[in-house]
Formats: C-alpha cells, sequence, structure tokens
C-alpha cells in the first residue's frame, strides 16, 4: 500500500517552550513525542534502502538504491557541492552547521544533521542547543542524535523526545541503529523517532565476536523492528513516497 | 479481555492481577501507559531506591550433560572444545584475586553445568574453601536444575542435597534454570533437564528449609505470551505458599552461538514490556532485577523505569551469556552502577544478597583503584 507523504509543517507550527518540556517525566514526555510524531507524519516508521558516496568517489551500498546520501567531511575530496549533485547525491549527512550545508539545503539537496549529546547534560543545556538548530534559516530535512561516547539509555529517550518536540519543523527524526543499537534504536520511536537509519541487507548479519554491533538489517529485521515499536513499518523510495511493508 | 483502565483500577487498588489481566498487558499497544503503570508500583515498594552488590561470578565447569537448545555454555564432555572444569584451586584463585585487590565483595554467585563425572564432594569442598578463604562471603550457589540433578545423580533427596550444600557453606539459591515452564516449550528447547513443577519443588523445599532465593524467566524465543503469563503466575503462586523469593530476574534470550540461533532474540520494546508485565503480576515479590549482562547496559537503565529496582552487580568473569554473544562487558565497576543509577533520575543503594543495605548516600564512595586492579587480576586468573 502506498502513502502519500504528509505536507511539509508551516511557519505556524511553534516548538514547545523549552522549560515546559525539560520538566516532564519520561513517560509524559514519550507520550506527547509520539503524539507530534503521529499528528505530523502518522503512527509509522520507515527505512530505505541507501547508498553511500565515499571519499575515493566509489559507491558503498546497493545500485539501485531508494536514497544517494553523503558525509559532508567528504565533500570536499569528492569535488565540492556540485561534483556530489552531479554524481546523483540526494541527501547530505551533516556534523555541523557550515556554509557548503546551507548551499547544499539551498540547491536543494536534503540535510540530515546529526546532533551531538552527552551522558550528564541536562534538559535545559539540550534544549538551549535544539533552539539554535530551530532558529536556522534553511531546511532540515531531518536529524539524528548522536552519542559523543556510549550512550546510556534514558539520556538517549528523553534527547529524541526533545529533538521532536523542539523541532516541529524538521520532518525527520532517525534512529542510527549503528550508535544506539537495535535495541535502544527501536525504544526510540517511542519518544519521537520516525525512521530507522541503518544499511538494509540482503541477508542477516551473524552479530557474533567483532561483527557483534553489525548495524546491518533485513528489510524483515527493520519492519519487525518498527512494528515490534507499535508502528506501521514502510518502506521509503526515490520519490518519497512509502509503502507499508507485508 | 480486560481493559487496560480495569487492570489500572486493580493495581491501585492493590488487587492480584488475572490470567487474562496478564494476557492483555502484553497485548496493550501504549508502552508508555504500561511503564507508566508499572512504575507506579516500583515507586509504592521502593520509592526511587535502586540497589545493586558487588558480586563474583563463578561458573566452575561448562560440562553438561543437558543439550538445552538455547544454551551456548555447554559443552556435552570433558575434551570437546572450549570445555572447562576449574580445579578447586582456580575457582578459589578466583576470590583470592578479589581478596587481595581488596574487593569488597559480598557475594559469590556459582552456576555450573551438570557435570557427569564430579562427584558431590567436589561441590561440598568448593563451597567450604570458599569460606574458608573468606568467611563472611556469601554463596548463592546453584540453580534448581543443579540440586535436582544432584538428587538424583548422588541418590539423595533435595533435602539432603540441600542440607550437604548448606553444611558446606551455601547461604542461597540463585533463579537460573527455569526458562519457560509450559511442556511444550520445555520439550523444544529443554527436554532432558527438571520439568517446572520439578524445578518449583526445589525453590519449595528450600524455602521451607529457611533458604532465600530467586527466580528467571527466560524470554523472547518460542514462547507465547500466555505461557509468560502462566510462567510468572506459577512464580506468584509459590510465594504465595512460601514467601522465599526475593527477586524475579526476565532473562532476555541472546540466539547467537546455540540452536536456536535462527530466532531473532527480544527486541527493546518487547523487554521493557516484560519488565512492566512482570512487575505488575508480581506482586508479592518483593523485587525486579534488570540483569544488565544480559539486557544491555542502556535496556538496563532504562528498565529502571519500567519496573525494574535492581540492576545486579559488578559480576566479573560471567560466561554463560557472553557465550551465547552478550556483548556487555564482564565487569561493572561500582562507581559505574551508581552513575547509571543518578543519570536514571533513581537513588543507588549497594545492598548484600539477601537485601540487607551496606551502604547509600555519601557512603557510597568511589574506589578508583578498584577497576585497575580487577583487570590486572582477571589477566593473571585468565
Amino acid at each position: 500500500m502506498s502513502i502519500e507523504p504528509r505536507a511539509l509543517p508551516t511557519a505556524a507550527m511553534a516548538p514547545e517552550a523549552p522549560e515546559s518540556i525539560a520538566t516532564l517525566d519520561l513517560f509524559a514526555l514519550g507520550r506527547r513525542a509520539a503524539a507530534a510524531r503521529d499528528e505530523r507524519l502518522g503512527p509509522r516508521g520507515s527505512f530505505v534502502r541507501a547508498r553511500q558516496l565515499l571519499a575515493n568517489g566509489s559507491w558503498r551500498g546497493p545500485r539501485d538504491a531508494a536514497e544517494s546520501y553523503l558525509d559532508d567531511a567528504d565533500l570536499a575530496a569528492i569535488g565540492g557541492l556540485s561534483a556530489a549533485a552531479a554524481a546523483g547525491v540526494d541527501l547530505l549527512v551533516a556534523g555541523a552547521f557550515s556554509a557548503d550545508v546551507q548551499a547544499a539545503a539551498e540547491a536543494g539537496i536534503r540535510v540530515l544533521l546529526r546532533l551531538p549529546y552527552r551522558v550528564g547534560e541536562s534538559d535545559g543545556e539540550r534544549t538551549s542547543r535544539l533552539t539554535v538548530v530551530g532558529g536556522i534559516g534553511w531546511n532540515v530535512w531531518g536529524v539524528m542524535p548522536a552519542p559523543a561516547g556510549e550512550p546510556y539509555g534514558l539520556d538517549t529517550l528523553r534527547f529524541y523526545a526533545l529533538c521532536r518536540l523542539a523541532l516541529p519543523k524538521v520532518p525527520h527524526l532517525l534512529a542510527d541503529v549503528g550508535a544506539l543499537g537495535p535495541r535502544l534504536a527501536q525504544m526510540v520511536f517511542g519518544f519521537g523517532a520516525d525512521e530507522l537509519y541503518a544499511p538494509i541487507v540482503a541477508e542477516r548479519a551473524l552479530r557474533l565476536g567483532a561483527n557483534a554491533h553489525n548495524p546491518a538489517l533485513t528489510r524483515k529485521e527493520a519492519a519487525t523492528l518498527i512494528r515490534g515499536a507499535g508502528l506501521v513499518a514502510c518502506e521509503r523510495f526515490a520519490d518519497g513516497t512509502l509503502e507499508e511493508v507485508s | 479481555m480486560s481493559s487496560f483502565v480495569q487492570i489500572r483500577d486493580k493495581v491501585r487498588a492493590g488487587e492480584e492481577l488475572s490470567f487474562d489481566d496478564g494476557v492483555a498487558l502484553y497485548a496493550h499497544p501504549n508502552l508508555m501507559e504500561l511503564g507508566a503503570l508499572a512504575n507506579e508500583v516500583r515507586e509504592r515498594l521502593h520509592g526511587d531506591r535502586t540497589y545493586f552488590n558487588r558480586n563474583l561470578h563463578i561458573n566452575a565447569t561448562n560440562v553438561c550433560e543437558a543439550s538445552c537448545r538455547f544454551c551456548s555454555f555447554a559443552r556435552l564432555k570433558e575434551g570437546d572444545p572450549a570445555a572447562y572444569t576449574m580445579s578447586h584451586e582456580e575457582a578459589w584463585g578466583r576470590l583470592r584475586a578479589r581478596v587481595a585487590a581488596e574487593d569488597p565483595i559480598t557475594e559469590i554467585h556459582i552456576v555450573n553445568g551438570l557435570h557427569p563425572g564430579l562427584g558431590f564432594d567436589y561441590y561440598t569442598e568448593l563451597l567450604a574453601g570458599l569460606k574458608r578463604i573468606q568467611p563472611g562471603i556469601h554463596l548463592k550457589a546453584f540453580t534448581a536444575v543443579e540440586i535436582f540433578y544432584f538428587a538424583k545423580k548422588f541418590g539423595m533427596s533435595i533435602e539432603a542435597v540441600l542440607q550437604a550444600l548448606r553444611a558446606a557453606g551455601l547461604d542461597s539459591l540463585p533463579g537460573g534454570g527455569a526458562e519457560i515452564f509450559a511442556g511444550r516449550v520445555r520439550k523444544k528447547i529443554c527436554d532432558d533437564k527438571c520439568t517446572g513443577d520439578e524445578w518449583l519443588q526445589v525453590h519449595r523445599v528450600a524455602h521451607q528449609a529457611g533458604l532465600r532465593s530467586n527466580c528467571t524467566m527466560l524470554y523472547g524465543h518460542i514462547e507465547t505470551a500466555e505461557e509468560r503469563v502462566d510462567h510468572m503466575l506459577q512464580l506468584r503462586a509459590l510465594q504465595a505458599e512460601t514467601g522465599g523469593f526475593q527477586t524475579f530476574i526476565p532473562l532476555a534470550f541472546h540466539p547467537d552461538g546455540n540452536a536456536l540461533m535462527k530466532l531473532p532474540g527480544p527486541t527493546g520494546v518487547e523487554d521493557l514490556r516484560t519488565y512492566a508485565v512482570a512487575r505488575l503480576l508480581l506482586h508479592n515479590i518483593p523485587h525486579l532485577k534488570a540483569y544488565w549482562i544480559m539486557l544491555g547496559i542502556k535496556t538496563a537503565q532504562t528498565a529502571l523505569w519500567f519496573g525494574a529496582d535492581d540492576l545486579d552487580g559488578t559480576v566479573q568473569e560471567e560466561r554463560i551469556y557472553h557465550m551465547a554473544g552478550a556483548a556487555t562487558p564482564q565487569v561493572m565497576h561500582p562507581t559505574e552502577i551508581v552513575r547509571l543509577i543518578q543519570n536514571a533520575g533513581r537513588t543507588p543503594v549497594e545492598r548484600d544478597t539477601l537485601y540487607n543495605v551496606v551502604a547509600e548516600g555519601p557512603a557510597l564512595v568511589s574506589d578508583k583503584p578498584f577497576r585497575r586492579q580487577v583487570r590486572r587480576s582477571l589477566e593473571v586468573v585468565s
């Protein structure tokens, strides 16, 4: 079943006041963030088969990927924004604001912004940073919390909810399976996340020894994980449409 | 089927939940509501207090007659690749290393394979030797499966086995080996060890003899929600009879390196749901432990808001779940446990095995040299 993505938010969508968010307990925060996600995108979670353009100009990932992305650290090596666009890159994964990132957004390349967080930060510190992100003048397609060091579970859940509530103009909140592990990546769907960020592969990885933290998921694993979080599992395609995974 | 509101009202009125209520909780789509209700019960029982202890695990042998399909630890006989059996000196050396490191552990947790070639005196002498090294140490040793095996193998009653082990130094029983009581599941995953009724009988006898014990449930493999609920209700019924269980420990199945490796294992949401349901169903078992070795540190910390009030302990040298692919460290420093609990907005309390308070508040001081000493001593003994 094909699902039409909802319209982009209007400027009337205001973020929740940081002080009111920071006082919520874990469950209230989760409920509010999940409700905000459902209101915006419907009660569904998605994944996408993506490929990455590497600094040496080669691709990692399937040829027929629905999404082609580039890490902003590799932008200079591949020859800048125009070279990336010419190669077919349609998503820039950025670690920080920069003129290049802004230029990419203005040129119509979607921007996924990594948002670092640390154990022990207060909700107040985090919401202050999110206010800055929410105030930038160009479109950010999505944000992806990026733990600095090993994240604690509750820190992560709260930060996800804060992101969803404090950034109403940013449509997508991604769960990085590599950084969080599959268990926590699933839990953050209860706290506002709407898409998995993980390599989608054909065969299930055996997670043993040095491969214990392999983030790759099969379509079935990704869909099961999303469904287990209580959402409709969808695959996102190149044109942005979502299709429910049966 | 019971509605969530009806169940919530029963919980708030302190009423016992039924089988149908338990099944309905497993099916309830809103994890946040379920978690919040479990958290109410947790806070009613323990407030913000969250327990941990300083312990050492000794798995003296992995040679095991049983061929449980979920197990990655056991080897069928001596001489098989990776099979091992510690000499008494090796096992005692684990404790001596801790004593030399001035590590104030209060408990040794001992769980082993069902070794067909060891005499009963191996086990009694193992305990007696540990007590000689540190007389005050609490020995939480041998699952009900092991006790039942000893009784059968050595032609003794369960009472006699427990009496002899107590005389050698046994202080309480761990909760392992329960798996899932349902015969359908046991037949498929562990048909050559004691039945669910036999497991319960060992704990009944232990409780009647004045021993405390823990109880577990291995979830996330082939069992249904109904079978989980049935399992928990059987534990609750025994607890109503004897009052001897201290802690319920849901154990997340790890699929790697065993005969069930094609199964995906439980997800994070399933973990939290199981903790919440357990807290709501098992009103008469005081503690619910998030065993960080199996859950992972992140999920274990999160479980502290979904019903759990205990994180187990420093552990040190756990082998059973690491052979099943657990990616957690083998030791967690007490300072790290304290930080983990505080970061969850809870109050850490160091306990002994019987939940007597060892330290809390400002007495929970950092002992920085400990981690380095543990690492060094682990290198020496391994």
